[in-house]
């Protein structure tokens, strides 16, 4: 393949993902829904998974904690975002076994730029996108372990690194599983899944005694329409997110049903063309990955009872309550079907003009038909800059005395006018240098989900207390050293009596007297320590197996010559 | 001649489709995407709305 032929799929994915992104790329931080980066998260109990409440940010939050002390947080940001965009077009390309031009730009359009990765930028699930993106790769080094009966030393890189949360950690076992297992790999497949899902399976079951899923989130997280399309076609579409919200207005027309019609038709063309070409076992993944995927997605839509039940009862089971999070496992195979469907239909046209043409137009029909995707969900994705008070709050907070924070009003969302007036999950906890006792409560359409953290309860029973210094007594006596008031949100934010040490338009700080630090008990931290020293020790082995194959290479090379 | 002819009207279509993407992408930038602002008599800021 000559030179440019090689380096256009990587222009087009690395253009796509800029016009994607657009303005999120600026200055400032970017704050929706979930996605609540800051400055500089401090490295903390609760990063480690051993706070109070239901690790759910594990590992992804050490990981940014760590990394911020040396890469600015906005910084960080912008490069998690488009290097998983481009990291995500470039593996799809990977996998397509046509080599045509087209058939590589097809692929790459279509897995960067759909429902599912618009849906998920919006509502914030960068851990889920970082995974979608080493996807198409743990498939590609499956195939070589298969191939060379050697572990790749990349598989100890890309599946810690596919696994920054808890559901993406579970596609990306899946996607392990399904290329690599068999003969004698089964084992370490499977100690690899578990050794890159060990940090939040070990602190998850340090809580399992308080954890307890609503089931009423079953039903409202389920996999839902996307714009006009019903479920199940919306799943086929790689839609379907729960949040209507977050789902853009040009799905609501015509061109949901274009695209669909234009992708079902691209994979029927592409499959037989694929089987062709495509290794046997290759197949057989990529399949199981769909098959996977979409039937716990249609799962969650046709037996919300099911999945509450299994939420309710089942360790983890609440994993697959957001329907259409799983769909990524449904990705790599629409996008290689696609891409084989043009390039089958392309060699059916004999002229060259109208076949670069054609070509042309196959690969930027996604574009077309979810034009409102481009330049930051067409303005959604807009960084902000924290007030001068947070920072303030920081420093109050770092010299106040012992105990952890208590963040008022007690409710999860804010939509500060600060942040261009859109949804963002309370970033004051995350801007603090201490672990926060913060409302874990989610409304959706006037449904109330019950929160996990059972010290939520409690901080709610003292501030119904009558008087301001009971309050403070009572939260003192839960380990409760400063409560933080967020002044423009909604709710109520009762009177504590305490030393206020910061007071501005934007937020109340006061220290409460006699308050003890929270202890970490020891067999937590021994517990957690052990999960995060094998998680760690995944990449550095990498590294040290890929130096240590390099070396024998170049040795080798000396020898013969 | 059906040579020309598929020329053209694949640069026809090919023109079509990438106005359209120029058009789609542009119209959707001005149109309003912005959210009300909060209304500090709500109770409480919902997570989001079903589909």
């Amino acid at each position: 393949m000559s030179d440019w032929r090689g380096w256009l799929p990587r222009a087009w994915s690395l253009a796509l993902a800029l016009l994607l992104l657009g303005p999120a790329l600026g200055p400032g931080l970017l704050l929706t829904y979930d996605m609540v980066w800051v400055p500089d998260l401090a490295v903390r109990p609760d990063v480690w998974g051993v706070g109070s409440g239901l690790p759910r940010a594990v590992p992804s939050d050490a990981v940014v904690a760590v990394l911020d002390e040396v890469v600015p947080g906005m910084l960080l940001q912008k490069m998690v975002l488009l290097g998983a965009l481009v990291a995500a077009g470039l593996g799809a390309r990977r996998l397509v076994p046509d080599r045509s031009l087209a058939a590589q730009l097809v692929a790459v359009t279509v897995y960067q730029w759909n429902p599912f990765v618009a849906e998920r930028l919006a509502i914030g699930h960068w851990p889920v996108l970082v995974g979608y993106a080493v996807l198409p790769w743990v498939l590609l080094a499956g195939r070589r372990w298969r191939e060379t009966g050697a572990l790749p030393a990349a598989l100890l890189v890309l599946v810690p690194l596919g696994s920054l949360s808890a559901s993406a950690g579970v596609a990306t076992a899946v996607a392990l599983l399904a290329a690599a297992a068999g003969r004698r790999r089964t084992g370490p497949v499977v100690l690899l899944a578990l050794a890159a899902n060990l940090p939040w399976l070990v602190t998850g079951a340090l809580h399992a005694a308080d954890a307890r899923t609503d089931a009423a989130g079953a039903e409202l997280f389920a996999l839902g329409p996307d714009g006009v399309l019903p479920p199940p076609l919306a799943a086929l579409a790689l839609g379907g997110v729960w949040n209507g919200e977050v789902v853009l207005p040009s799905r609501d027309g015509a061109a949901a049903w274009l695209g669909l019609a234009l992708l079902v038709g691209l994979a029927v063309l592409g499959a037989r063309a694929w089987r062709r070409r495509a290794d046997g076992r290759d197949v057989v993944a990529l399949v199981v990955c769909w098959a996977v995927g979409l039937a716990l997605a249609l799962l969650t839509w046709a037996a919300p009872g099911l999945v509450a039940a299994l939420a309710e009862h089942v360790p983890g089971g609440g994993l697959v309550r957001d329907g259409s999070r799983l769909l990524v496992l449904c990705a790599p195979l629409v996008a290689v079907l696609a891409g084989c469907g043009a390039g089958a239909v392309l060699r059916r046209v004999p002229e060259r003009t109208p076949r670069l043409v054609l070509g042309g137009v196959l690969a930027l029909l996604p574009v077309t038909l979810l034009p409102d995707a481009a330049l930051g969900l067409s303005g959604r994705l807009e960084p902000t800059t924290f007030p001068a008070s947070y920072a303030a709050a920081r420093d109050a907070v770092d010299g106040a005395g012992p105990g952890d924070v208590l963040a008022l009003p007690l409710s999860s969302y804010r939509q500060p006018s600060w942040n261009h007036d859109r949804k963002v999950l309370d970033p004051l906890g995350r801007h603090l240098p201490r672990d926060v006792v913060a409302s874990d409560e989610l409304v959706v359409s006037d449904v109330t989900v019950e929160g996990e953290d059972p010290r939520v309860e409690e901080a709610a029973a003292a501030l119904a207390a009558g008087a301001p210094g009971e309050r403070a007594e009572r939260l003192a006596a839960m380990g409760i050293g400063v409560v933080a008031v967020d002044r423009l949100a909604p709710g109520e934010a009762p009177a504590v009596a305490g030393r206020v040490l910061l007071d501005t338009d934007e937020l109340l700080v006061v220290e409460v007297a006699g308050a003890q630090a929270r202890t970490v008990p020891t067999s937590w931290t021994v517990a957690a320590a052990a999960a995060w020293v094998v998680w760690v020790g995944l990449p550095l082995a990498g590294a040290a197996v890929a130096l240590r194959r390099r070396r024998d290479r170049s040795l080798g090379n000396a020898a013969r010559a | 001649m059906g040579s020309i002819l598929s020329t053209f009207g694949s640069l026809a279509i090919g023109g079509i489709v990438a106005s359209a993407t120029i058009v789609g992408v542009v119209s959707s930038q001005t149109s309003p995407s912005g959210e009300s602002p909060a209304n500090v008599n709500q109770p409480v800021i919902q997570y989001g709305s079903e589909g």
